[in-house]
């Protein structure tokens, strides 16, 4: 049986490449030999229930409310989740897994899913640019995140989420020297769009997080890889 | 009811101070123009404009006022829809010729188009690239008699949350301008640019058979996801906004496989030496525009056929033992149209990200390049390790050669002329090093 990832509403959530995050996870199974396969699926059209790794990326603020009521009222991510999916939220949709968003110049607070426990408010200034952070895997071992952050909203965390990672420069949740969110198999992130194709630690980590099983070191894009994050972490370094 | 292209423009005199002060900074603007060029570093038209605007605040006002214009404007296709217009107009008038100026380079902010107007003082109609930013205060000033809107789709992707705004800013404008407002020619397929251009006092369409739907989805006016319906005679099928009464405006102009179909039913070929499905459609665009002006078509037509590289696109040049043909994209829609222009085995693929070019080069995720499998890409310019994950994660064969002149002496060997894309910086620099500006 093939691997299922699931990417949610790119039409509304995927303004910044987010679909690279899927092409990413399916071609490292792929590369490894396992099968694996991206589900696309738009507003209106039912969610699988039985995906791995769901996705959420990008958006604009009309788009947040309607992807969740779109998802509230399918329902399958939620029951997805309960069966030990992995759900990764970029951006916008790290956003709407909160409790609550705000949105438009008059900053109207909408619901999220409530999957973290987050809020999301329109923060000082607008975080537009580079961002790197340092993350510590669940063994303890630390690696660099290296992505493009670009929000108006500053997210705080509450007690049942631990924050992803700590800030070496850029703003993250709040400026405040969190980035991103998680709670069980829900991480939500900031660094946007295909966040994962500066990271494969990263998305190593989500892939073994839904299977269940550790993976083998893979070389593959290995050199791409190392030349991307060399450049880009010395770049914001500088 | 088009316009006679005979009848010249008549503009109320400049009040003397201000004609002092612009005749100083054309002055000032030419004498800079020319000793950039005699240092090598290009045309000078922007230092002429820069120059010229801080002598004369009021330069761009004053130079506008009192011409015919058509303003073209629009994410995509700005510098060779312009280029198709004026050669349109240009065959229209022929002997007249002089009577046309155009900014022909793309500078299309305030000081370029007051830098190529300042050039043409005689000239009483003027075709002009003009930014999405620069389109209110052209509708003020220049009081334009047709203003052409492409499309509008995000270009800079930091810079996205922009968009909104810049819509509403064109809505504000044509709904200030009244019934002195232009005529406006727009893309029906483009659901913003129909939401802008409801203010507008009369709008032209074009059904440009755009398939780039990415930047569409919801809609501008009330949020709510946009459909797609019944295709019909639309290659690309009808958006339609279930949410509110926004849908897609019945066309005047329609582009078909065989050519734009007239709104008098009649179908007219397109003989372009520009490629592409885009340009076919900037190409309709700029018909619908020309006979607004009052334009033939048969002159329209045969006027299209005289543009090859606007502004430097499409131009084979050398560079060494290397011949390139150059071809720019801006943004994810830019690249979508042109990597199937791709026709030699071994490409340069040219990315930067500064302001200019967009810092966040996200959209690369957004671009099928899996189409290239088959072919070797060298990847150049300061995001080459971006391009190459992209690459290898598209399972397209490719290799990093960081230094543009570098990657331009790496294809050296390969089958003449080789096709490269560079994003807005990269194809600024290839122009200079081959001497096209
Ligand atoms: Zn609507």
């Amino acid at each position: 049986m093939s691997v299922k990832i699931v990417l949610v509403y790119q039409s509304l959530l995927g303004i910044y490449g987010d679909r690279g995050n899927s092409q990413v996870l399916a071609k490292r199974l792929e590369w490894r030999g396992v099968d694996a396969e991206v589900i696309a699926v738009e507003p209106g059209a039912p969610l699988p229930a039985d995906g791995a790794i769901y996705l959420l990326g990008g958006g604009e603020d009309n788009a947040q409310t309607t992807a969740v009521r779109e998802l509230r009222s399918d329902g399958a991510l939620f029951s997805a989740l309960d069966a030990g999916a992995v759900l990764f939220a970029v951006c916008a949709g790290y956003q709407i897994c909160g409790h609550t968003f705000t949105i438009g110049e008059n900053d109207e607070v909408r619901e999220g899913l409530g999957l973290l426990d987050v809020e999301t408010r329109r923060g000082a200034k607008r975080a537009v640019g580079e961002i790197l952070t340092r993350w510590t895997k669940p063994d303890g071992t630390t690696s660099l995140i290296t992505g493009f952050e670009n929000h108006g909203g500053y997210t705080t965390l509450g007690p049942d989420a631990a924050p992803l990672a700590q800030v070496e420069v850029g703003i993250g949740n709040d400026g405040h020297g969190t980035e991103g969110a998680v709670q069980g198999h829900v991480i939500g992130t900031y660094p946007h769009g295909p966040v994962l194709a500066r990271n494969p630690e990263l998305a190593d980590y989500l892939l073994a997080l839904a299977l269940g099983r550790r993976l083998d070191p893979l070389d593959r894009a290995a050199e791409q890889h190392a030349g991307l994050r060399r450049e880009r972490i010395a770049l914001v370094r500088r | 009811m088009p316009n006679d292209l005979r009848t010249r423009a008549t503009a109320a005199p400049l009040p003397l101070a201000t004609r002092l002060r612009l005749r100083a900074g054309t002055l000032v603007g030419d004498a800079a123009a020319l000793a950039s060029r005699i240092a090598g570093r290009g045309s000078g038209a922007s230092i002429r404009g820069q120059l010229l605007t801080r002598v004369c605040p009021g330069a761009f006002a004053a130079l506008v006022h009192g011409r015919r214009i058509a303003s073209v404007t629009g994410t995509n296709g700005k510098t060779t829809t312009t280029h198709l217009l004026a050669a349109a107009v240009r065959e229209g008038l022929g002997p007249d010729a002089a009577r046309l100026v155009t900014n022909a380079d793309g500078a299309n902010l305030h000081y370029g188009i007051a830098s190529a107007l300042a050039k043409a003082p005689k000239a009483d109609i003027a075709v002009l690239e003009t930014d999405e930013r620069v389109v209110a205060s052209m509708l003020e000033h220049g009081r334009p008699e047709v203003l052409v809107m492409l499309n509008f789709s995000r270009d800079q992707l930091d810079r996205n949350h922009e968009i909104k705004f810049l819509g509403r800013a064109w809505r504000q404008a044509l709904e200030r301008a009244g019934a002195d407002g232009p005529v406006v020619i727009a893309n029906s397929d483009d659901p913003l640019i129909t939401w802008a251009t409801q203010t507008a006092r009369e709008v032209i369409w074009v059904d440009t058979a755009t398939t780039w739907t990415a930047d569409a989805t919801l809609c501008p006016a009330c949020g709510d996801v946009l459909r797609r319906v019944d295709p019909g005679e639309s290659a690309t099928g009808c958006w339609d906004c279930p949410g509110c009464d926004l849908t897609e405006p019945t066309p005047d102009y329609v582009v078909q496989p065989r050519g734009v179909r007239l709104p008098d039913g009649r179908i007219v070929p397109l003989e372009l030496n520009v490629p592409g499905a885009f340009n076919v459609a900037n190409a309709a665009m700029a018909l619908a525009a020309a006979v607004e002006l009052g334009v033939g078509i048969e002159d329209a037509l045969r006027g299209f056929s005289t543009v090859r590289s606007p502004a430097g696109r499409f131009s084979v040049a050398g560079f060494g033992a290397t011949s390139a043909r150059l071809v720019l994209s801006k943004n994810p829609a830019g690249w979508a149209e042109s990597l199937p222009l791709l026709t030699t085995p071994t490409v340069v693929l040219a990315i930067d990200s500064v302001a200019a070019d967009g810092k966040d080069v996200s959209w690369l995720w957004d671009v099928d390049f899996e189409q290239l499998r088959g072919k070797h890409v060298v990847c150049t310019g300061p995001r080459a390790y971006d391009l190459a994950v992209r690459l290898e994660y598209a399972e397209v064969g490719h290799e990093v050669v960081y230094d543009l002149d570098d990657a331009l002496r790496a294809v050296k060997d390969a089958p003449q002329p080789v096709d490269l894309i560079a994003t807005y910086t990269p194809f600024q620099k290839l122009l200079k090093k081959a001497g096209l500006r």
